[in-house]
């Protein structure tokens, strides 16, 4: 081994050796520094990089999809709203349907129930008339029976026979 | 004037000040490291949030830089080191400067132009070899001659300057802050007894500061620089 010390007198020595000391320090260094430091911490940084990606690629999908549901749930609310209104206005038009049916139906039924009594009436003034006359026939040839029976001498009997016979004749 | 304690090992000269210097520097940055690291979580905690703003801040350089994103990959990791090793190594020689006798044994490595010439040799290295990689050798040649032939010889002196720029900017910025340091501590100080004692204190106090700035600073321009030079064998001009 040549180790040999010199006490540099004069300073005129270019230390080469150093560059090389230099270059072999500076390589450990580096190989460690990757190994203990910079190889972990970037690796790290990395994955952060593409958790960040990643997240902002799932939030993007989601707000998406909540948009689609959004829209969906507006349209059938729109639709049903409409489908209400439709439903109603149904109702009211059959509504007003029937009760202007049965308006007619009540009118009918007045008109024939009046029709009716008119009819019975007259019937019933035609039959009361009928017995009436009957009646009064009845009466008067009652009375007239009785009158006859007691007031009527042979004379007037004559003459009545007379009177019918001359009404046939006639 | 202090001296490197330079010595001699297989043919090899060897200066202990930057070899300590720099070993004690990735010490630190090692224990910092697997520090900050330890429980790494999918819910970043304090620790993890320092490490991940660092390599947050070597990732933005290297990506404004260089477009190539499979070159991105590989130059991160080279980024977050480099950058922090110059960082520490230009920080450790504001505080501490050890001295025996007249040769210097703890300094700021990167106040010596052979730390920052290595430095700057590995980047362009790796410049080269990306270049290479990705043009293949006649493609990466071809380049030098882009966009016209004739520039051929200036883009081949570029780097060599890119190299010299790369280097001594940084050598220079670190050196020229140590040297006031020392200044305002070993001359200015005792000049005239205690009150200049006193007063050199927030001077030095204040220049320790804007040295850290400094150091920062320059930190942060050779990795950019570094990461432009590489930008620039891999993409197509």
């Amino acid at each position: 081994m040549t180790f040999q010390t010199l006490f540099a007198a004069s300073a005129n020595h270019i230390y080469i050796g150093n560059t090389l000391w230099y270059l072999i320090v500076f390589v450990i260094l580096l190989l460690l520094v990757k190994h203990y430091a910079w190889g972990p911490v970037s690796d790290m940084m990395e994955k952060r990089r593409q958790k960040v990606i990643n997240d902002l690629d799932v939030a993007a999908d989601n707000r998406k999809k909540a948009e689609v549901l959004a829209n969906e749930r507006e349209a059938a609310l729109k639709n049903s709203r409409q489908e209400a209104t439709q439903i109603i206005s149904e109702a009211k038009v059959s509504a007003q349907k029937t009760s202007s049916q049965i308006v007619a139906d009540a009118n009918k039924n007045a008109t024939s129930i009046h029709e009716k009594a008119k009819a019975d009436a007259a019937q019933a003034k035609a039959d009361a008339l009928d017995e009436a006359r009957s009646q009064v026939a009845d009466l008067s040839v009652a009375i007239a029976e009785k009158v006859i029976a007691k007031n009527l001498s042979a004379t007037d009997q004559k003459d009545l026979v007379d009177q019918f016979i001359k009404g046939l004749n006639k | 004037m202090e001296q490197p304690f330079v010595f001699n090992f297989l043919g090899l000269n060897f200066d202990l000040a930057g070899m300590i210097g720099s070993t004690l520097m990735a010490a630190v940055i090692l224990f910092v490291c697997i520090w900050l690291s330890r429980k790494v979580e999918m819910k970043p905690n304090k620790k993890q949030n320092v490490l991940e703003y660092l390599l947050d801040f070597t990732d933005n350089i290297v990506k404004d830089n260089v477009s190539d994103p499979d070159a991105q990959k590989h130059l991160s990791l080279y980024a977050f080191v480099l950058f922090l090793f110059i960082w520490f190594m230009n920080q450790l020689g504001l505080f501490m400067e050890i001295k025996v006798g007249d040769f210097m044994f703890v300094k700021s490595p990167t106040a010596d132009p052979v730390t920052t010439m290595s430095f700057a040799m590995m980047t362009l290295l790796l410049s080269f070899t990306f270049g290479i990689q990705k043009f293949g050798t006649g493609g990466y040649w071809r380049n030098y001659a882009e966009p016209v032939s004739f520039l051929f010889p200036i883009n081949m002196i570029e780097e060599v300057t890119n190299f010299l720029t790369l280097s001594l900017r940084l050598y220079g910025n670190i050196y020229a802050g140590e040297v006031l340091l020392t200044l305002i501590g070993n001359r200015l100080a005792p000049s005239f007894g205690i009150t200049t004692m006193v007063l050199a204190a927030p001077l030095a106090m204040i220049w320790q500061g804007f040295s850290v700035f400094i150091g920062s600073i320059q930190a942060y321009v050779f990795v950019t620089l570094s990461m432009v030079y590489v930008g620039k064998k891999v993409t197509k001009e």
